[in-house]
């Protein structure tokens, strides 16, 4: 219970951190040439791809936690390596996308709009790179069987993370890739 | 009687409150005893309080006559960002925890925090970012740009030295700590009250604890982020708040007082809790109106996010934001009143015993109107746009820091003493530290209303002899030597009580809460067993059972059928 | 340091008011000194008359045991309400005389700051000067407010408003001067290690002669007459100086530093720190850092007789 009370008061104030940083985002977005270079540079399509990943790794973590809820401990570490991989792929296309912009010259000091897309999208990688690391533990230790038949609330809390830094890139994604591209499409 | 043993404990036993040879320093560095924590809280505070008022002094020094030239005006930029720093984060941040640490567990018949590990963690790091701030003297400069640290002065081009970067790093890690410290804090609250303790029933410190743990919870990650911000600006070149790179300068200010302005509750939310126990007790009367002290924090807690803008009336956002913005600021003033009036209440009719702790609490209630009519004067537009960033604003915020925060928190150092450390401070020596301050106090910051008023900004390293000025200034001087001498006496005070001052009977002063039920020092186990909690006076119930406040028609009124149930901390 | 050249400054404390701006303030600054006064006094008498009252005498009778009084409770409410919303009223009203909507106005100034010195220009003319902001009395004038570096703010106590100058930003004061006179002010936004030196001199002038001042002002730079002055001239504009100062009428175009077309005419310099005398030149032009350290004048090695021959110059930008 005070864990998973703990999470939570820690996901609200992570929530609060994205909000200040995404009102940043937003504040700089309204400025003249921001949107045209978010336009010109980012690819709306392979990210769309990678963020299905990141989504779907939330439901293959709640699987694992219902499993887990049932003690059927095969299916719970099959849904567990599950996650990690989706989680994974989706660090290595920010990655390529990080590659491809730094390529193509955009970088945090390039621009006003590097400075707010390498910030934001950043910190979310980041959120995403912990949770991976918190995850992979907890998969080594339900491996070496130190969840077996104990009633341990740690599923439940990771999970609260974990979904917490899905709904964060649901708003980052929304706002950084989706409204320009529908921006994009109507003007 | 209900028994409770169900936190978890540390392995070594701790039993007393001094650095001493049988004990160690190790087995302090070491512990995760939320009372040890506490304390060591306190000391923390209590240094930098003497750091930080040093760095004042020099100032104050620098200020006494006109065209002075003992401090380098970079020095002197250093030395008042820093005390200004360091007063907030390192002085009366550690203070308010170390209370809270010390206390909420002993004031809800609990043996420890939530958890305690996560407890030393929140101290250290704090520890560990006033220690990183304080390296940047020795790595080049300490930051030079005011405590709120305006941009695009705290850039990289207007501010090269390390400092700012110390700045940076050195607040974010106390403010992880200060994070960490709060979500231990609720959760202690919310799970770990001895069984039939309901919300209803709860000190009223604790009450503001949990409001402010909360605060502190949304107002810093906007401190957080604008940190990081600047950061990245210093280290990497991004662009957010120099207008040279097409960033906002005006961003960085919205930021910071979306967290500064919570802030300067943050510190004073805590010491209405202090007071709303000092004031029953000394009046031997209860709380007048409970539910509204506790419905007026709620209030201010909440109004906190709607007034930042008012440290930024004169940046030029337009009549219609800064109307709204003074309607709130206005109303702020409203429930803080509600507390002030209630604590008048709680002590008419009541029989008042004047010791230190209610010394403070009667003077906080003069000086801290002062300081909050002088904030309700910059409320009001128009004459904002005349004192903001004058000496004015200089007395504004240490009356309600001093007159406030410190009073507060030196109410309750002499209330809670004698539990802390099993011993009475010496009563003589403790009203002349109590009367030397208070006019110290007064001397250094009155004169600066009128200062503000003829003309003079702050943050100015020297000043022209205009009329009035130096004389003034000098005034204030040496009032903050009084002062000084006064700290001075207050350290002498602590050490030589916890030394050989007499020892204290567990329940010092005859009060209402649980800490004052167990033995003073507490043990390393805080409580075998803890007596019935039936209303908000536990203890006064137990010991006039006669006169019980749950046993008068009026009480048994209030408290009937509101047990709520407390949550199981065994999770099922 | 000597302050005789202060001595015509008119006072300048809020409650000096000079224009009217500043004259609404210092009413509703009246009005809210009697009430807080009222509530203050309120306090301090009931806590000492609570005090006193009921100390202790009996130590161990515990007296009647009051927990809350709704009626009273309804009062510390709704008096300070009534307070609030008054004071709400009266200060939205004074906001908007003081600072109405700017409409299409175009500015009669504009202001800029630097560290640390201020640049002023008048729209409409070629004049710009620095330091020593000349405006005429009587007539309602719109002031551009900007900054060049860091934010600044435009304070002068018996004039009004102050306002803050942020770089990127435009931001506007409206002003009206009733009383020719010297008004002191200062810079009131820490702009960094010499914010304490940013001083500001307004001298308010009738409108003919504002006028006439402006008309001087739009003459070019002073040819020299005398040896030493052309000696000087010839340094100005072959040294470094003229990449930051700006001379009109000559080479010199530099605006990092103060506009020195007509130095010699100021009281003051470096923003009221002294006088402007030759000595004071000779001084400044030897070693800038040890007079204002930080200032972003770089220290020439110079001869002794180039500065004599720079401040001849300098002294004669009437
Ligand atoms: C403990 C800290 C603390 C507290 C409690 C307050 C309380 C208040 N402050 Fe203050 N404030 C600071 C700390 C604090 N402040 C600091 C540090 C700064 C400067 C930061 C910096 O620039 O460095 C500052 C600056 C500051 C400003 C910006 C000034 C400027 O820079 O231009 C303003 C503007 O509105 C303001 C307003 C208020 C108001 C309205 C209250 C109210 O909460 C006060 C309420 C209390 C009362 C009003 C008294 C009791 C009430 C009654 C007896 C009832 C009757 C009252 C009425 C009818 C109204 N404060
Ligand atoms: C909790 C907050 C707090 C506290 C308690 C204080 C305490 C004091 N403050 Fe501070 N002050 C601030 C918060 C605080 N201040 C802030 C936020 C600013 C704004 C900074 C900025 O603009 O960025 C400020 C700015 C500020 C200024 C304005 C500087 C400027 O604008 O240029 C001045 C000037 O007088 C001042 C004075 C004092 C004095 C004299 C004390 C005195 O009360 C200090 C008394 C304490 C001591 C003097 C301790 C010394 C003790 C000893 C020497 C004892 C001997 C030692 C042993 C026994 C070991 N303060
Ligand atoms: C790198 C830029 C720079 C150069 C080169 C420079 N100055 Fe300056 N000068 C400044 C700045 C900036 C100030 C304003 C200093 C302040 O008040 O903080 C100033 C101020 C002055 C003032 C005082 C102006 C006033 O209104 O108070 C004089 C006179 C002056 N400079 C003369 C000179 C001369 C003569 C030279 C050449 C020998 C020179 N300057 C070269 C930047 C420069
Ligand atoms: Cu310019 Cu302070
Ligand atoms: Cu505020």
């Amino acid at each position: 219970m005070e864990n998973k009370l703990m999470v939570k008061l820690v996901v609200g104030t992570e929530a609060m951190f994205f909000l200040a940083l995404i009102m940043a985002y937003i504040y700089f977005s309204l400025l003249p040439g921001f949107t045209s270079r978010q336009a010109d540079h980012l690819d709306i399509r392979s990210t769309a791809i990678f963020s299905a990943f990141l989504f779907s790794s939330s439901f293959t973590f709640w699987r694992a936690e219902t499993n887990f809820k049932k003690g059927k401990m095969t299916r719970l570490k099959g849904w567990l390596l599950l996650t990690l991989a989706l989680g994974l792929v989706f660090l290595v296309g920010q990655g390529t996308e990080y590659a491809r912009l730094l390529k193509e010259n955009v970088s945090i000091s390039s621009s006003l709009f590097g400075t707010s897309f390498f910030t934001l999208t950043g910190f979310h990688g980041l959120h995403v790179l912990v949770g991976l690391v918190v995850i992979s533990i907890v998969t080594t230790l339900t491996f070496m069987g130190d969840y077996d038949r104990s009633s341990s609330s740690v599923f439940g809390t990771v999970g609260i993370y974990w979904h917490f830094v899905d709904i964060v890139w649901l708003f980052v994604f929304s706002i950084v890739y989706v409204l320009p591209h529908l921006h994009k499409i109507t003007t | 009687m209900s028994d409770i043993n169900f936190i978890p404990e540390p392995e070594e036993p701790i039993p007393s409150l001094s650095v001493s040879n049988n004990q160690g320093i190790l087995q302090w560095i070491s512990s995760v005893d939320h009372k040890q924590i506490g304390i060591m809280y306190l000391w923390l505070s209590v240094l930098f309080l003497v750091i930080a008022g040093i760095e004042i002094l020099l100032v104050r020094l620098q200020l006494a006559i006109p065209n002075n030239h003992f401090l380098a005006p970079e020095v002197y930029n250093q030395l008042f960002t820093m005390h200004g720093t360091t007063m907030i984060f390192f002085v009366a941040m550690p203070a308010i925890f170390g209370f809270t640490t010390y206390l909420v567990p002993l004031m809800i018949g609990a043996n420890d925090m939530a958890f305690p590990r996560l407890n030393a963690f929140s101290f250290w790091t704090t520890f560990f970012g006033g220690s990183l701030l304080y390296f940047s003297f020795l790595a080049g400069g300490a930051p030079d740009a005011g405590w709120f640290n305006y941009a695009p002065l705290n850039e990289y081009n207007y501010s090269s030295s390390p400092g700012i970067d110390y700045y940076c790093s050195g607040l974010l890690f106390a403010g992880i700590g200060t994070l960490t410290a709060s979500v231990n804090f609720i959760v202690t609250i919310l799970h770990y009250r001895v069984l039939p303790m309901s919300l209803k029933q709860l000190p009223l410190f604790v009450w503001m604890i949990l409001i402010n743990s909360f605060l502190v919870l949304a107002a810093f990650p906007s401190l957080n982020a604008a940190l990081a911000m600047l950061l990245l600006d210093r280290q990497l070149h991004a662009h957010f708040f120099s207008a040279a790179g097409g960033g906002s300068a005006i961003l960085w200010q919205h930021l910071f007082w979306l967290f500064g302005h919570p802030e300067v509750y943050i510190v004073i939310l805590p010491i209405f809790g202090i007071f709303s126990e000092v004031f029953p007790v000394f009046s031997r009367k209860p709380i007048f109106g409970y539910g509204m002290v506790v419905g007026s924090g709620v209030a201010i807690a909440l109004l906190a996010f709607g007034v930042w803008i008012h440290h930024m009336f004169a940046t030029g956002l337009g009549n219609t934001v800064n109307s709204f913005f003074a309607a709130s600021s206005l109303l702020i003033g409203i429930p803080t009143g509600v507390k002030i009036f209630n604590w008048l209440a709680t002590m008419h009719g009541g029989a008042i015993r004047f010791s230190v702790s209610m010394l403070f609490a009667i003077a906080f209630l003069i000086e801290f109107t002062i300081g909050g009519l002088s904030g309700i004067s910059f409320a009001i537009v128009p004459i904002d746009w005349q004192l903001t960033d004058t000496y004015y604003v200089v007395a504004h915020l240490h009356f309600v820091f001093i007159g406030g925060t410190l009073f507060g928190l030196l109410s309750g150092l002499f209330y809670w003493f004698p539990k802390m450390s099993g011993r009475l401070p010496d009563p003589r020596l403790s009203k002349w530290f109590f009367w030397l301050f208070v006019a110290g106090f007064n001397i250094t910051f009155l004169v600066q209303h009128a200062l503000g008023a003829m003309g003079m900004p702050r943050r100015v390293y020297t000043y022209p002899d205009l009329p009035g000025w130096g004389i003034l200034n000098l005034i204030s001087t040496i009032g903050a030597f009084l002062m000084a001498g006064s700290v001075g006496l207050l350290v002498f005070i602590l050490v030589r009580a916890i030394k050989k001052g007499a020892v204290a009977s567990p329940d010092a002063w005859d009060a209402n809460t649980l800490e004052w039920t167990t033995s003073s020092p507490p043990g390393l186990k805080n409580f075998d067993r803890v007596i019935p909690v039936k209303s908000t006076r536990p203890f006064r119930d137990y010991k006039r059972p006669e006169d019980a406040d749950w046993n008068r028609p009026e009480g048994a009124r209030k408290h009937e059928g509101k047990y709520i149930p407390q949550n199981n901390p065994h999770g099922k | 340091m000597p302050d005789l050249f202060l001595l015509n400054i008119s006072a300048s404390s809020i409650f000096d008011a000079a224009s009217p701006e500043a004259a609404s303030i210092r009413q509703l600054t009246f009005e809210f000194i009697i009430a807080a006064s009222a509530v203050l006094l309120l306090v301090v008498i009931l806590t000492s008359y609570i005090t006193v009252k009921y100390r202790s005498k009996h130590r161990h009778e515990d007296p009647k045991q009051i927990t809350g009084n709704r009626a009273l409770e309804i009062w510390m409410v709704s008096v300070p309400l009534a307070l609030v919303i008054l004071f709400l009223f009266r200060s939205l009203a004074t906001m908007n005389a003081i600072l109405p909507d700017r409409g299409n106005h175009t500015p009669d100034i504009i202001i800029t700051g630097h560290q640390w010195f201020w640049e002023a220009s008048y729209p409409g003319t070629t004049v710009t000067t620095a330091n020593e902001i000349h405006l005429p009395t009587g007539k309602r004038i719109l002031m551009l407010l900007n900054a060049a570096d860091v934010i600044h703010d435009w304070w002068v106590p018996a004039l009004g408003p102050k306002m803050d100058m942020i770089p990127g930003m435009n931001n506007y004061l409206w002003l009206t001067i009733n009383q020719p006179g010297i008004y002191d002010g200062a810079c009131s936004e820490f702009c960094g290690q010499q914010h304490a030196w940013m001083r500001i001199r307004v001298i308010a002038q009738l409108q003919p002669d504002y006028e006439r001042w402006l008309s001087e002002q739009t003459t070019n730079t002073h040819i020299p007459q005398d040896t030493m002055a052309k000696a000087g001239a010839i340094l100005f504009l072959e040294s470094t100086c003229s990449s930051c100062h700006r001379l009109k009428g000559t080479a010199a175009a530099g605006i990092t530093g103060p506009d020195l077309t007509h130095f010699g005419s100021r009281q003051t310099m470096l923003t009221g720190m002294m006088a402007n005398d030759s000595g004071n030149v000779a001084r400044w032009l030897s070693d800038p850092q040890a007079v204002k350290p930080g200032a972003h004048m770089p220290r020439f090695i110079f001869a002794k007789d180039s500065i004599r021959a720079l401040t001849a110059y300098l002294e004669q930008l009437k």
